[in-house]
């Protein structure tokens, strides 16, 4: 007891004065401790049952991820601005009737939160049905980019792969553009606009964005052209966090093709 | 889309803008909120939006390129073809479907379809450029509408609100609208009443949001009133883009001062000094009275600087939209104010705090911002009390579809649904019966003919049959309707309007209308599972689009299994 007091005395031994960090009385130590307490009392959440400090200003979704939690996400990127458009990262919280973004709300004290209750564990299986059902393919080559097998792996683990929701699928791919760099392979294209995002907040390129509405919805550059009439550097930012494969590093595909580095360029 | 159009670029810097262009452009770039316009400008200027003038418009307002591209396809009014604003465009909205609007596409060379224009009390509209006409199908001659339905007097006798003056004569000039009593409630508090005696006032009426939403108006302009940070905004929100609601139409086109007046009182209650009134594209006419309305008041000291003498300066400036039903959802509707991709933004925070440009904004709709003015004249007791039982105040109704005398009723909550249908609108049409009514426009999905005997007119009672009363659109379907083509047809609607930032709203409308229409598992049992499985996820949708397609899908399983078991049979 008389040991934790002592460290915590150094610990705080900012609030004290020069005076009383050699001589403290026992009541004046319990008065200095109380005080400690009350300033420094971190805000706290239950999440699954355990309680979570956080700082104000951190989403439940990174709360989440600090506790070791695995809460699944397509249009999550840690460099990016939250955006909440996935939804597969929603959580239940007690007293909302229905389960929330945790990449968009902001963690608040006492807040009781389930990460994978039934409920949400099934509609994040539905969410990714339908992502599936717009696509291609899910299974992409792991040389596309390093997120690019992302969907493929929730997907498989959430056994989303079953073909459910069959439909029209969305995206046009545009093999015309000569571009050496960049496959722009957007029949995988899921919208999540990660690549539009960090264009924008990582680059500051602005090279790319979003045309039309709903499921007509396609990342394109100004009149639909080609990449390297655009303000696109190349920079390879867009491949890197695609988490679909939609977006590819060619030259790495060429690798891929007829195991060579340089083959085929 | 995948065709490239010859143009260069990506770098503003090299574009040349034509003398002509940075004109067009100096008309509005120095006002707040000038994309919009200087858009609208180019549009009627050359007839459509080429890709020269979003090139001029990108180098001169600092917008990225292919942002300014991009946003651009997110409006369909905006035609990106030479010719294309000159194009007809037929509603083809729900009640203009009972009417023949399909017909009238296909007799009508180059026609296109649009969503509802909202004139469903006087169907079938077109548009050409920037007149509406109003036809009848088969075609035969188009009449031109400079102004829509003036609502009937109340056929229940009962006392109105925003309703109570608009028949008043020349109520839509100033002379008009300050003999009947307009202005008064402005007069009375910028020289008697501090802001928060205006806004105390709104709080014992228990006025809430009228655009559907219901938050109380007093307490949303105490929050803007108490943010930090200015300049602040009042935006109103008149995207009036739910299929069936066309209240906020009449009240604009008969009572532009109203809206007006209550604006200016919303700024002199929060603080705010500047205005933005947000029009759907649809309502061109509309448009034009609004610009005269807000000249007129500046010009006679009642909008402006030092409003009446006082001191107080508000101004207000009118904005068009371009055909997006999602503007009409706050966030979308602020980012597409500020020039931005109009998706909508997360919240919190709430646009009370951080709002246009992230500064506090009091976004209210048309309706609410009417009721204002009469409030603060006739006091909060008055307007609590024309509601009946415990509900507080009265709601505008745009009734249409299968009913004999379709149009805008203003009903005190809690009025039963059946009084409006049989006894103030005339019942069903001859030799037919009510099968179903969509509430909230279409965003309440459907009701069956048994709920319309049982449900009143207030949200408690709409939510408890499964649906909401939300900006009190009621479209009427009789025994004659086929209520799965219905359905179809609502979908559509939302997946055409879905702004695709949210997986379950972008990837779940599609996947419903493609069921409606047909496809999709043959075995009903599965065919049902995957729709109520759709209609589960929508519900985490960021906004409320996504939310209510799924109320449309949801309520055909449930109010009627035997029609959907008949389309899958």
């Amino acid at each position: 007891m008389a040991a934790v007091q002592h460290v915590s005395i150094r610990e705080f031994g900012w609030l004290c004065s020069p005076s009383l960090s050699g001589e403290v009385s026992q009541p004046q130590l319990q008065q200095i401790m109380a005080s400690v307490n009350q300033s420094q009392q971190q805000p706290k959440i239950t999440l699954d049952g355990e309680q979570m400090e956080f700082s104000p200003g951190e989403t439940v979704y990174e709360v989440a991820t600090r506790a070791g939690k695995t809460v699944p996400t397509l249009c999550y990127d840690p460099r990016l601005e939250a955006f909440g458009s996935c939804r597969l990262c929603v959580v239940e919280v007690a007293g909302q009737r229905t389960p929330v973004a945790s990449c968009t709300t902001q963690a608040e004290d006492g807040m009781e939160v389930t990460t994978a209750s039934a409920k949400v564990e099934g509609l994040r299986r539905t969410l990714l049905e339908l992502v599936a059902s717009e696509n291609r393919e899910v299974a992409v080559d792991a040389l596309r980019g390093v997120a690019s097998q992302e969907l493929g792996t929730l997907v498989e683990q959430y056994d989303a792969g079953c073909g459910r929701f069959a439909g029209a699928q969305s995206g046009a791919s545009r093999p015309d553009d000569p571009n050496p760099f960049i496959l722009r392979d957007y029949d995988l294209c899921i919208s999540c606009y990660r690549c539009v995002r960090v264009c924008a907040e990582q680059e500051g390129d602005y090279a790319i964005s979003i045309a039309n509405r709903g499921f007509a919805t396609q990342i394109t550059v100004e009149f639909g052209g080609h990449l390297q009439d655009s303000a696109c550097t190349f920079c390879g930012q867009c491949v890197q966090t695609c988490p679909t494969g939609a977006l590819a590093d060619k030259k790495a595909l060429r690798f891929a093709g007829d195991g060579t580095l340089n083959g085929g360029s | 889309m995948t065709g490239q159009e010859q143009r260069t670029g990506g770098y503003t810097e090299n574009i040349v803008v034509a003398e002509t262009d940075l004109t067009l452009i100096g008309r509005f770039r120095d006002e707040p909120a000038p994309l919009l316009p200087i858009l609208h400008a180019f549009h009627n200027r050359d007839g459509f939006i080429g890709s020269e003038a979003i090139e001029a418009i990108a180098k001169e307002l600092r917008i990225p390129l292919a942002d300014l591209y991009g946003t651009v396809t997110f409006y369909h009014h905006f035609a990106r073809a030479e010719g294309g604003l000159q194009r007809p465009r037929v509603c083809t909205g729900p009640v203009c479907r009972q009417r023949g609007a399909l017909e009238i596409v296909e007799s009508l060379e180059g026609a296109e379809e649009m969503p509802c224009a909202g004139r469903c009390d006087d169907p079938v509209p077109l548009l050409i450029g920037h007149e509406t006409f109003v036809v009848s199908a088969p075609l035969h001659t188009l009449q031109r509408r400079i102004s829509s339905p003036l609502p009937v007097p109340n056929p229940g006798g009962r006392e109105e609100c925003v309703f109570a003056e608009i028949r008043a004569p020349e109520r839509d000039s100033l002379d008009g609208y300050r003999r009947s009593g307009g202005y008064d409630a402005l007069t009375q508090a910028v020289q008697g009443q501090s802001p928060t005696d205006v806004i105390d006032v709104l709080k014992e009426s228990k006025l809430a949001g009228r655009g559907g939403a219901g938050f109380p108006t007093g307490m949303k302009w105490q929050f803007v009133r108490e943010a930090p940070g200015e300049p602040k905004s009042i935006v109103c929100n008149a995207d009036e883009g739910e299929p069936g609601c066309f209240k906020d139409r009449a009240l604009m086109d008969h009572d532009p001062f109203a809206v007006i007046e209550g604006m200016t009182l919303a700024g002199y209650a929060t603080g705010a000094d500047r205005g933005f009134l947000y029009l759907r594209y649809e309502y061109p006419e509309t448009n034009t009275r609004l610009e005269e309305a807000i000249s007129a008041a500046e010009e006679a000291g009642l909008l402006g600087e030092n409003i009446l003498g006082s001191g107080f300066t508000f101004r207000l400036y009118l904005r068009r939209g371009a055909g997006a039903y999602i503007c009409g959802e706050e966030g979308s509707l602020l980012n597409s104010l500020e020039g931005k991709h109009p998706f909508p933004r997360n919240r919190p925070p709430f646009p009370t705090t951080h709002g246009f440009e992230n500064l506090p904004t009091a976004v209210n709709n048309v309706e609410t911002l009417c009721a204002v003015p009469q409030i603060l004249r006739r006091g909060a007791e008055w307007y609590q009390k024309l509601g009946l039982g415990d509900h507080a105040g009265t709601k505008l109704i745009s009734l249409s579809g299968d009913v004999q005398r379709p149009g805008n009723y203003e009903v005190p909550f809690g009025l039963p649904l059946r009084t409006l249908l049989h006894d103030w609108a005339g019942g069903p049409l001859p030799g037919r019966s009510f099968q179903a009514a969509s509430m909230a426009g279409l965003s309440g999905g459907f009701l069956a003919s048994e709920a319309l005997e049982s449900v009143t007119l207030d949200e408690p009672s709409i939510r408890g049959a499964g649906s909401m009363l939300g900006a009190g659109g009621v479209i009427v379907f009789d025994d004659s309707r086929d209520i799965v083509d219905a359905a179809r047809q609502a979908m559509a609607f939302f997946a055409h309007e879905s702004c695709g930032k949210c997986f379950p709203c972008r990837i779940g409308t599609q996947r419903l209308l493609e069921r409606l229409s047909g496809g999709g598992p043959g075995e009903l049992d599965a065919w049902r599972r995957e729709i109520s499985d759709i209609g589960d996820v929508l519900e985490l949708s960021a906004c409320g689009l996504g939310v209510a397609a799924g109320f449309v899908s949801d309520s055909l399983l449930r109010n009627f299994p035997e029609q959907v078991e008949a389309f899958r049979g």
